[in-house]
Parts: structure tokens; C-alpha cells; sequence
């Protein structure tokens, strides 16, 4: 931290407009409670509480730069480097782990479709089927591992989020089905779960419906004449399912196991209280990207603080997202410009654009960190952030090396605060060691793994 | 079931363009490998007659014409035919099909090697469809379509329908995975436990919004906002808007008939921008100059307010009035808060004896509710019968063991119990699960009566007014279909209905669908544009661009200005693109799809023609003149215009580019895609699939033109480049924003070139002439496949072929008229049958 360029202080600065304290910090802070940071130490003293561990991937597309992302040093006082600069406020809860790899996204036989593989593969860690629709394969995902486990401790085992509100028709990457550069968790190895876009109906779907007054009446009034629905649909289902075989099986079942699942939050509800949040939901899907990214990362953090789930995946934007950012002044698309020729100009815009997810990953960051849990430490001391990609250099489409940033000590389960490199492992041994910390139990092997990485 | 290989069309060869020479020692490093296993495959007896066909015709045409690559130690694209030693390796289809649709296409034996004659060619095709696809022309494999969910366009259609609401899905519903280019096929949607509760959620709105729950209710009358006029009476998106910063006071008035009791309910939204603004303003609001409201509001996002009020009134004229006064000073303002008047609505009188049949009662309760326990739920039990038919698309059969209509009817009855609901509430309540069951959801199919050993069936005649809805209309049958499928008559009137289906307005869904994702249309009005950038570029006026920032960061504030200005006066040149040009272009592809199916045009007219459809704002994009007003109508080209079909519209060069700049190879591969069928390979893994290049042009910004032949210098690029290239070049005439240009940053524009063909070409109109002459049959080929998948919701396979040719022939036969491929993909086997073998669905 010692290199902390000044202008750094200024761009924070910047950032915490008053908008963003409405829009983006506001939804914690407000929450009744939990107290803010200030009033930590008067706090503490009264909560014995034992706080639950969270864990949750931030998908970003496309690698990133990795001269720029990488940290010369390692160690516990490395400096950081250019693309990770804006995490500064929060580097001692940071470990950037280098030489992780996820082999599971080289072409092997199959040719062209990196970007596909990189977010198909990243939390499955299998190789993914090439098809263009008739027949998906990946595997389970990491964080459903670990849901399938632990999910019946909150209202929702998981909750999956994105910031891609719009999609391209036709086809995807080279000849892979869609399905697999815009989902991130998988429940099984053909159902992958959609994630949701837009704030309000995340918030909506934690807490109900409705002024801050009727929200949990009306989502326990829901819950209750949905669960009559449902046990007339299962019949239906049981009954259509009995003339089914083969593909038409496995749809039907996955329509019985989304079923299942809402029966069971329903419940969770009844056993679990719903902590309302004292704010109104958010509008709806800002025109800006960047309201956005922060509107997710507030449900997200709500979502945890509210312990209505513990585990969860965001995708910032999709795997191989051409998405262009002109608020800094970048016209060409992301994807694009990735394959820059070592062009200096080009690689410089990668760079920005690097950094510019960096810097809203770190106001999340920052926020779980000033944000209390009922322990008295904070939010982000229980959790387990991973930021990466499943792409090391964009231009290049390599998946070794991954640029993984880990935030958080998983309640204690690892001392962060520094950079180090493993001798080349599968990411999936990190997963291993995650769902560990999580309360896992008989995790044995995730994908290629080979083994559990160990965090100091 | 029969075992049937997985395999996909769309994976053609490789086509290789490297010289005589690199094929020539890249061959003998493979024959000096393959040499010491060689097998013979002659010196194998077989006893299966395609073996035997194989060895003594197929066998001498690929010696003559392919073994120079393919063979003697040479394996191109790794295919070496004389490495087939087992009579498995040679009769597997995918390597057939590839063959097939490289030979077809022209693209084998490749350049400047002798074609196969076409007596050859038929051997070899005859061989490949009956030998190793082993299609029965008689009675094709109509494949196996995966059961199918509805999608989010299908979904809000046929609720649409069913209840007459219109349910936003593109808002609710989170995208559908899409599979082979559309959003229809089974294998490619998934449910998850998020759309399954947005289903329950979607159902529970639906039914709340379009299902009266009292027989009787007051008189309502509704006073809209925009009714009410006065001073700063303001309109914004169609609502009357008051703004919080300005002094306003709007009047409107009603009339009450009858003496009695009344309750008024003023609705109104505060509404503020994502930035939050310090405004504050006073809103009264008075019926007949008494206030019932006088209260302060702050910034709020779209914030709801209702008040409510009782009176007693006899029969007279009212007056409401409402008064908007800020109390923070307007300079202080920072952004608009709007006050939206959203209604007022006055119900009464509110004695029961002046009540009235709730709106749409009959429609959903055409009896009164009975009063004994036992006839209300026999009742129930009717009504919710009837409407799950309807909703599953298919009768209930009691004989069956089908006891829907009575679980229904014990669910609306345990909710009509509970005290304070209605019957209607408890009815609406099972209506509601129709909605959430996969009997509604999926579209579950079932065979008609065939014999036990039959491998194939008629689907039913239910299953066949649903796949024709579907297709045609993106929606459920309407009660025509389901009359005729009830009485066995649909397949039997399938022109006719097929016509009366495509003269319906709801055949527009058919446009909106499939070319919507075809040519991807639906993207036009989302995808990231710097429309600014487009223009500085092809003005090559980058360089004052650079000259600006330099100033900027100089603080040379006069130059700036001037730059400024100079930059300035060159965009505004040109046509301003904004949402509503996005919206015309879109709609022109609709528009001029859904012209052809309707006048029933010859197909190739999608390639070239001499009409176009705009209004005014895309004419001056076209430079069009002489087009006014902003409805979207056809209009005649002039003679030599390079406009005319859909690879010039606006739509398809917008979204076949990069937000800044024309991508000629996104062009190219669009139209070998879409239009030929013959996509190159995908780039090489780990090369990058660059273009931008431009590093290595110094001191100058160079054209694409130039900055592809770059690219191409490289062999490995090369053999797929100047398949795509040569096409995405000569449409460098329009820019990224499908606006006509002759310079490209100062240079003129080059649009000559020539297939990997042959064919040679000057301009973007020769190009289309071509396309549409000489590539006629790829491109009915190409186009059959899309339609073909789009209708079955399944990727076509191998044995699809015959089914297409025939399809093609149909086209051949009726000068290419849309309704001879319309029809074609109706009667063919994938949409009229199934294969039965335990495939069978809901048979109830």
C-alpha cells in the first residue's frame, strides 16, 4: 500500500457522488439491523452471535492485460499493480493467487470457441460439449455443490445474478450453444441456471413485494397460495412425466426439480425470518452500465447481509462480451479490442477497461467491508469473494494463469493480504478449499481437480 | 430406438487455398507417417451391398478427383478417404454429409481442380443419401423433436390469447437460451427454479388482471390524466405530466346520474430521474373547490400515490381540480420530477341496488354461482374443465383417467372456502395453476392411431394445429384449428387453413420470429453503436479528432472551439440515428419478409429487388427522396440503385458491424451463414480472430481493405479469409450505419472482387446478382434448413437431406414462390410425424 498514487484518492473521491450514496450505498446503510461501522465497538460487545460464512464468483469477461494485472512482488506488503489499484482501501482482505488454471477450456479437439469454454468450464470445471443446441453438457458448478449442502440454512441456496440485460440473437461462439457464455452455476450437467438482470426483481424476490409496511405480509400471502399451485402442478407433472422417456424426461425433470425448489424456499420461509430491509426496491434496470454493475453488487450485498442466501455468482458481463465503454471514453467493443496485435494504444484501452471492473469490484468490497455483521466484524471478514475470469489474456484466449483475486477470510479459514503463485493447479483445487470453509463436507474432488490448494 | 449417430450440417470442410506446393510437402511428411500401416480397403470382402457400391463407383470418383488431397498418404483437413479400412469407418454419415455439402456447394474439389461431372455427382449423392444415410424417400425419419416450453414470445402470445392480457415477458422473464440461431428448440430451453417461480408469479398477474372476482359492482367512471387541462398542463411518454419546479393548476369534470354514495380515487406517480434532486412541491387536489389533498411530495423513482375520498351526491355536474406549487426555489433544481395524473376514478353509487355486471363477468362465469356446496363445485368444475383444454391445447379425456377438471375444482374450492373469498377468487385461484403446468407450459405431443410396429407416425391431429400455430403465429391454435382437430379435418384442409393462417395479422409473428433471429433483426435496437465515431472515421477526420484532445489538454480553447465546430458541422452532415431510425430499420425487415409471404414473391428476392420499405428518416439514410411522414411504406428503387433486398437494408449491415467501424468480415461470414450455407471453419484455436491490425501501418490510418490483406497474408488466415473477405468488401460502400459512402478515410472505396468460386464481381450489385443467379440453389438450400429448423424446433441432422432437396425441388418447380417452401417444410416428414418407438407423450 505503500505506493498509493495520489490520484487514486481523488478518484475515489469522485465516485462517492451522492447519487451513489443514494443509489448504490444507500440499500445497506439503511438497514436497520445492522449498525454501520462507527458504532462497531459499542456493538461488539453485546453479540455472541456466531456469523455464517458467504461465498460468491464475480464473473468478468475476456481476461484481462495480465503485465498490468499482475503484482511484481509477492508476499504479504506487495505492491499493487496498475489494473488491481483501485482494491487499496481493502487490500489486506485481498490474496491474488496466480498460476491457477482451468485446462478444461483449452481446445483440445474442438477447435475455436474459447470464450464459450472459459465461463462454461469455470465453475465446473469439465470440458464442455461442443453443440450448437441439441445436446448441452457441463457438469454441476461449484457453488451448487456447495448450495446443494448448505442451502436448506437460508430462504434462497442460491441466488444467480448478471448485468447482461440484452442478448444477441443467433448463434453464439463458434459453434457452442448460447447457454453456456450466459450462465456461470449449473445445477446439473444439462440445467443451467438463468440469472437475473434486473435490481428490483432480485430485491423483490428476497423480500416481496410492495412499500417496506407490506412486504413480508405479501410474500408470506404469495407463498401460501403459490404452495396450493404447486402441489396441483406436481400432479400434472407426475402425470406427464409417466409418458416421457429420454430428452423429454430430462426437461420435465428439471421443470419437477424448479418445483421442488420453490417448495422448499417456501418452507425455509416459514422456519426462516424474512429481514425486511427499510429501503424501497430499486426502479428497475438503469439506463447506465455502471448504475448497473452497482445496483448488483447492492442486491448482492444485501442479499448476504439479510442472510437470505450464501452463496452466489454475478456475471459483470457475459464471456467474450463486446460490450464498449464510452463513459471512459472507449467507442470499440471489449472483445474487440482484446485482440489487440500489441497494439500499445489498444492494449492501453484493455487496460482501462480492466481496471474499470476492478474499481467497481472494489466500492463492493469496500461496502461488505464498513458493513457490520451480527458477530460485530464485518461482512466481508465472513465471506469469500472470487473475482476472475476464466481467460488469462484475452488476445491470446489462454485459461492458465487465470487473474483470480480472493477476497475475504472465509470467517477466519485464511489470512489474506497477499500475492502469491502456485506452481500451476487447477482452480478447482481453490474451489475445493472454499467449500471447505463453507462447511462442505465430502467435497472430495470438483472437476479436474487434484487436490486442495492450501490458503495460509 | 434405433441407434442414429449425433451429427451436425453446418460443419463443412475446410477449405484449403494453400499453394501446390505447401500441399505437395505438407502431403509427404503425412505419407512417410501413414505409409507402414496402410490398409488396403479392397482387400476387405464385404457383403453389404453399399460396401460393394462403395468400392466399385464411389471409390474410382474420389481416386480421380480427391485422392490428390484426400488420399495416397495425403489428409487434408485430416480426411484421407483411403484410410476408411472398416466398412463402419466408411459408411459413418458425418463425413458424407460434409462431403456432400462441400461438393454441392462447389467448394470441392477445390479451385482449379476438375469438378465432379455431374453424372459423378449424382452417383456420389444417390450413394451418400439411400447407402450411408440410408433414407427411405417413402417414409423419412422425421427425427425426434426434445419437448418443447414455450418461449417468452410464445408464452406472452398465448396468454395473450387465452385471457386477453398482455403480460410484458420481455420485461419479466429472463432471456431464452437459443440453440442452432433460434429460441425455439427444445434441447436449447431449460427451466430453472427462478423462471418456475416467475411462471407461478406470472400466472397469479395474469389471472388477477383478466378474471373478474364479483358478479356485481358500482358504476365506475374514469376521468384520465391527460383529460385534465389547465395551466402547465404537460405531456410526456403519452401521460399528463406536472412538472415540481413550475406552478400548475388543471382542471377536469364528471358527472354523477344517480343520488347515492361515491368514492373518488386520485391517482398519481412522482417520478424522478436516477439522480436524486432537492425539489419539493405542494399538490391540492379539490372536487368541486372543497380540497381533499394538500400535501407536500419529495423526489421519489416512480413512486405510486392513491387518495381516496367518500361523498354523498345527487345527480349534478363536478369539478376536480388539481394545483401544483413548488416550494423549493427552481433555481435549486437539478434535474425534472414529474408529477404524473395518472386518473381519477369516481365508483358509485356504492348502494347495492345500482351496482352492475362486472366488466367481462360472462366471459369467464356465463352462469350464476349456484348456491348449494355440490352445484358450486360442479360448477367449478365445468368452467375450469373447459379452460384447461383450452390452456393444454388438447381435450381432457375422463376415459383416460384424466381427473384434472376435478382437482381443479377441489383446489378453487378449498380457496373459495376460506372466509372472505369469493367463488370467483377460488376459480381464478385454479386458473392460475393451469398456467404454472407443464401441460400449459410445454408443448407436449402425441402420435396419431398407427400400427404397434410402426417406426413412424402421423403426430395427432391436436399436435399439428399446435405446431402450425406455433409456427405461423407464435401462438396457441385458435378455436378454428381446435374445432378441426376435435372432428379429425385439419390435416385433411391444410392448404386452406395455412392460407387463411398467413392472411391473419397474427401471421406477423411468423416476420417478427424468424427473420427476427434469422437476420438478426431483433438485435438492431439494442446493440452498442458510436454512430459519431462512424462518421469522424469514414470522413478520415481522426486525425482532428487527436488535433482536439491535444488542445483540450493544452487548454488551447481556440483551437478546441474551431476543431470542435469543424467535427461538429461533418456529423451533423449526416442523417441524426437515433431509437427511431433503430425502430425503422427493424420494422423494414419485418416488413419486407412479411411482403413476400403475404404477395407470395419469389425467395431470392430476399437477396436482390428493386424495392425497399421506409419512412422519411430511413429514406434520407437511404437517400431516398421525395419520402414524408414517419409510417413505414414499400417504394421502387430507381433503376441502378445498389439497394434491394435484405443484405443492403439498414438492419443487416447495422448489426453485421462493429460499434465504430464496418466489419467486412462479419459480412462476409453473415452471408456465408445465412445466405450460402457454407461457414468456414472457426478460426484456429488460440490465433486471434483480429482485424485490428492497424499498429502496423505507420504514419497513415489505414483502409479495412488493406488492413485484411494483411491479415490474409498469412497462410493459415488465408484459407478462410478469402472466403469471407472478398463477400464483407464489397459492401464496404456502406458504412457501419448502412448509410452509402464512396471514401473510406479519404480513400475510395474498392468493392471488386471474386468467390472463392469463381465468380468474379465490380460492385455490391453484381455481388447480389450473383448470389441470387449462380448460387440460387445454396441459397434455397440454406434457407429451407432455417425455416425447417425454426418450425421444428430441432437442428437439422444428416437424414434432413432428402427432406430438404425435395423442399428445394418444390421452390425449382414454382419459380422459388415463398409459399412452395412454406408449404414444402409443412408437409414434410419432421413436421408432420414423429418417430413412436416409447416417444410418445401425453396420450390422454
Amino acid at each position: 500500500m505503500s505506493d498509493r498514487k495520489p490520484n487514486l484518492a481523488s478518484e475515489r473521491h469522485d465516485s462517492l457522488s451522492r447519487r451513489h450514496f443514494f443509489r448504490g450505498m444507500g440499500a445497506c446503510i439503511a438497514l436497520p439491523a445492522l449498525a454501520s461501522l462507527a458504532s462497531r465497538q459499542a456493538f461488539a460487545k453485546q453479540v455472541s452471535k456466531v456469523a455464517p460464512t458467504r461465498m460468491a464468483f464475480v464473473y468478468v469477461p475476456n481476461g484481462a492485460i495480465p503485465a498490468a494485472f499482475w503484482p511484481t512482488a509477492t508476499g504479504a506488503d506487495f505492491a499493487l499493480s496498475p489494473t488491481l489499484a483501485p482494491l487499496a482501501n481493502v487490500q489486506k482482505h485481498l490474496q491474488v493467487i496466480g498460476g491457477l488454471q482451468d485446462l478444461s477450456a483449452n481446445p483440445g479437439a474442438d477447435g475455436a470457441g474459447d470464450h464459450a469454454r472459459a465461463s462454461g468450464t469455470f465453475l465446473t470445471g469439465v470440458r464442455i460439449k461442443k453443440t450448437a443446441g441439441a445436446d448441452i453438457r457441463a457438469g454441476v458448478s461449484i457453488d451448487q455443490v456447495v448450495a446443494d449442502q448448505i442451502g436448506h440454512l437460508t430462504r434462497f441456496s442460491s441466488l444467480e445474478l448478471t448485468c447482461d440485460a440484452v442478448r444477441k440473437s443467433g448463434d453464439c461462439d463458434s459453434g457452442y450453444a448460447c447457454a453456456y457464455e450466459y450462465n456461470l452455476a449449473w445445477r446439473s450437467h444439462n440445467q443451467p441456471l438463468a440469472p437475473e438482470h434486473n435490481p428490483r426483481f432480485v430485491f423483490e424476490r428476497l423480500f416481496g413485494a410492495g412499500s417496506p409496511r407490506e412486504r413480508v405480509a405479501n410474500l408470506k400471502r404469495r407463498q401460501e397460495e403459490q404452495n396450493s399451485i404447486l402441489d396441483y402442478v406436481l400432479d400434472d407433472a407426475r402425470s406427464v412425466n409417466a409418458k416421457l422417456d429420454g430428452r423429454d424426461k430430462q426437461k420435465l425433470d428439471q421443470y419437477l426439480t424448479s418445483v421442488r425448489e420453490i417448495e422448499r424456499r417456501i418452507e425455509n420461509s416459514s422456519r426462516l425470518a424474512v429481514k425486511n430491509p427499510d429501503i424501497d426496491a430499486p426502479a428497475g434496470v438503469p439506463d447506465s452500465y455502471e448504475e448497473h454493475v452497482a445496483l448488483m453488487f447492492d442486491m448482492l450485498a444485501l442479499a448476504f447481509q439479510t442472510d437470505s442466501t450464501r452463496v452466489s455468482t454475478l456475471i459483470l458481463s457475459r464471456e467474450g462480451s463486446n460490450r464498449s465503454f464510452q463513459d471512459i471514453g472507449i467507442a470499440s467493443g471489449h472483445h474487440d479490442l482484446t485482440h489487440h496485435k500489441n497494439s500499445p494504444e489498444i492494449i492501453e484501452k484493455v487496460k482501462l477497461i480492466d481496471r474499470w471492473y476492478v474499481q467497481r469490484f472494489s466500492r463492493f468490497l469496500e461496502k461488505l467491508q464498513s458493513t457490520e455483521d451480527v458477530d460485530g466484524r464485518s461482512l466481508l471478514d465472513h465471506s469469500m469473494i472470487l473475482y476472475g475470469s476464466g481467460n488469462a489474456d484475452g488476445n491470446r484466449h489462454t485459461h492458465e494463469d487465470l487473474p483470480i483475486v480472493l477476497a475475504g477470510s472465509g470467517s477466519g479459514a485464511f489470512k489474506p493480504g497477499r500475492h502469491f503463485k502456485t506452481p500451476g493447479v487447477p482452480i478447482t483445487n481453490l474451489f475445493l478449499t472454499m467449500a471447505d470453509a463453507m462447511g462442505a463436507k465430502q467435497v472430495d474432488s470438483h472437476g479436474d481437480s487434484t487436490g486442495r490448494l492450501t490458503l495460509g | 430406438m434405433r441407434a442414429i449417430p449425433q451429427s451436425r450440417e453446418d460443419f463443412p470442410l475446410v477449405s484449403f487455398k494453400l499453394s501446390r506446393i505447401a500441399c505437395a510437402s505438407f502431403g509427404a511428411v503425412a505419407l512417410g507417417l501413414a505409409a507402414p500401416g496402410f490398409a488396403a480397403p479392397e482387400s476387405k470382402e464385404s457383403k453389404d451391398p453399399s460396401i460393394a457400391e462403395y468400392q466399385s463407383v464411389i471409390s474410382p470418383i474420389l481416386e480421380t478427383h480427391c485422392y490428390e488431397c484426400h488420399g495416397d498418404g495425403y489428409d487434408k483437413g485430416k480426411v484421407a478417404f483411403d484410410a476408411l479400412d472398416t466398412d463402419e469407418k466408411i459408411l459413418k454419415p458425418d463425413l458424407w454429409l460434409r462431403v456432400l455439402n462441400n461438393t454441392r456447394a462447389g467448394l470441392m474439389p477445390a479451385e482449379q481442380k476438375p469438378r465432379l461431372s455431374a453424372a459423378e455427382q449424382q452417383k456420389l449423392e444417390r450413394w451418400i443419401k439411400y447407402s450411408v444415410f440410408k433414407i427411405d424417400p417413402k417414409n423419412p425419419d422425421p427425427g425426434r423433436v426434445t419437448v418443447r416450453r414455450l418461449n417468452r414470445v410464445e408464452y406472452r402470445n398465448t396468454v395473450h390469447d387465452l385471457l386477453g392480457v398482455d403480460y410484458n415477458t420481455d420485461h419479466e422473464f429472463p432471456p431464452d437460451d437459443t440453440g442452432f440461431g433460434f429460441d425455439n428448440i427444445g434441447d436449447a430451453l431449460t427451466t430453472s427454479p427462478m423462471l418456475m417461480e416467475k411462471y407461478v408469479a406470472a400466472a397469479q398477474a395474469v389471472v388477477a388482471e383478466a378474471v373478474p372476482t364479483v358478479p356485481r359492482k358500482p358504476i365506475e367512471q374514469v376521468v384520465k390524466g391527460l383529460d385534465f387541462d389547465g395551466t402547465n398542463a404537460r405531456v410526456k411518454w403519452g401521460k399528463r405530466q406536472l412538472v415540481f419546479s413550475e406552478a400548475a393548476n388543471v382542471a377536469a369534470s364528471f358527472k354523477t346520474n344517480l343520488p347515492g354514495s361515491y368514492r373518488v380515487k386520485f391517482n398519481m406517480q412522482v417520478n424522478g430521474s436516477y439522480y436524486p434532486d432537492p425539489g419539493k412541491a405542494r399538490v391540492v387536489f379539490k372536487i368541486d373547490g372543497k380540497e381533499f389533498l394538500n400535501q407536500e411530495f419529495a423526489y421519489h423513482d416512480e413512486k405510486d400515490y392513491e387518495f381516496v375520498s367518500t361523498h354523498k351526491w345527487q345527480p349534478s355536474d363536478h369539478q376536480l381540480t388539481i394545483e401544483l406549487q413548488p416550494t423549493v426555489p427552481a433555481e435549486k433544481k437539478e434535474t425534472i420530477i414529474d408529477v404524473f395524473v395518472q386518473n381519477v376514478t369516481i365508483e358509485g353509487p356504492l348502494e347495492k341496488a345500482h351496482w352492475v355486471k362486472t366488466e367481462n363477468y360472462d366471459r369467464y362465469f356465463p352462469k350464476a354461482v349456484p348456491d348449494g356446496a355440490k352445484q358450486r363445485h360442479a360448477y367449478a368444475s365445468e368452467l375450469l374443465t373447459a379452460f384447461a383444454q383450452k390452456a393444454y391445447r388438447r381435450p381432457l379425456s375422463a376415459q383416460d383417467g384424466d381427473d384434472t377438471g376435478e382437482r381443479l375444482a377441489k383446489l378453487a374450492e378449498a380457496y373459495y372456502r376460506e372466509p372472505g373469498k369469493t367463488f370467483e377468487e377460488g376459480v381464478a385461484h385454479a386458473m392460475a395453476a393451469v398456467l404454472s403446468s407443464p401441460r400449459f407450459l410445454f408443448k407436449l405431443e402425441a402420435p396419431a392411431a398407427h400400427p404397434l410396429n410402426a417406426t413412424v407416425a402421423d403426430v395427432d391431429e391436436y399436435s399439428l394445429a399446435s405446431r402450425l400455430s406455433y409456427f405461423l403465429w407464435s401462438t396457441m391454435p385458435d378455436q378454428e384449428l381446435q374445432n378441426l382437430a376435435a372432428r379429425g379435418e385439419l390435416r385433411k384442409q391444410l392448404p386452406a387453413q395455412v392460407k387463411r393462417m398467413l392472411a391473419d395479422p397474427r401471421a406477423e409473428n411468423l416476420a417478427r420470429n424468424f427473420t427476427g433471429q434469422w437476420l438478426q433483426a431483433r438485435d438492431v435496437e439494442g446493440i452498442a453503436s458510436n454512430p459519431r465515431e462512424v462518421i469522424i472515421r469514414d470522413a478520415g477526420e481522426e486525425e482532428s479528432i487527436r488535433q482536439l484532445r491535444k488542445a483540450w489538454r493544452s487548454q488551447d480553447e481556440v483551437t478546441a472551439k474551431r476543431l470542435a465546430e469543424y467535427i461538429d458541422k461533418i456529423v451533423d452532415a449526416k442523417p441524426e440515428f437515433d431509437s427511431d431510425m433503430r425502430k425503422a430499420m427493424h420494422r423494414e425487415t419485418e416488413m419486407y419478409f412479411g411482403y413476400l409471404v403475404k404477395e407470395d414473391r419469389p425467395v431470392v428476392e430476399l437477396i436482390d429487388s428493386n424495392y425497399v420499405f421506409v419512412n422519411e428518416k430511413l429514406a434520407t439514410l437511404y437517400g431516398i427522396p421525395g419520402v414524408s411522414g414517419p409510417e413505414m411504406r414499400k417504394v421502387t428503387l430507381p433503376a441502378g440503385s445498389a439497394r434491394g433486398g435484405v443484405l443492403t437494408q439498414g438492419s443487416t449491415l447495422f448489426v453485421t458491424s462493429n460499434p465504430d467501424r464496418t466489419s467486412p468480415v462479419k459480412r462476409g461470414l453473415f452471408v456465408l451463414n445465412n445466405f450460402l450455407g457454407t461457414p468456414p471453419p472457426p478460426p484456429p484455436a488460440n490465433v486471434p480472430a483480429l482485424e485490428a491490425s492497424e499498429g502496423e501501418f505507420k504514419g497513415h490510418d489505414p483502409v479495412l481493405r488493406d488492413i485484411l490483406k494483411k491479415h490474409r497474408e498469412n497462410p493459415m488466415c488465408a484459407s478462410c479469409h478469402n472466403r469471407m473477405d472478398p463477400i464483407g468488401l464489397a459492401f464496404e460502400n456502406f458504412n457501419a450505419l448502412g448509410m452509402w459512402r464512396d471514401t473510406e478515410r479519404k480513400q475510395p472505396i474498392n468493392a471488386v472482387g471474386n468467390l472463392i468460386t469463381g465468380e468474379s464481381f465490380n460492385s455490391v450489385a453484381e455481388l447480389k446478382r450473383i448470389l441470387a443467379g449462380e448460387h440460387r440453389q445454396e441459397f434455397y438450400v440454406t434457407l429451407s434448413r432455417k425455416l425447417l429448423t425454426y418450425a421444428s424446433g430441432r437442428g437439422t441432422e444428416y437424414y434432413d437431406v432428402e427432406t430438404i432437396d425435395e423442399i428445394v425441388k418444390r421452390l425449382n418447380a414454382n419459380d422459388g414462390r415463398f409459399s412452395a417452401l412454406l408449404m414444402g417444410v409443412i408437409e414434410s416428414a419432421p413436421f408432420q410425424k414423429m418417430r413412436t418407438q416409447a416417444t410418445a407423450t401425453v396420450a390422454n
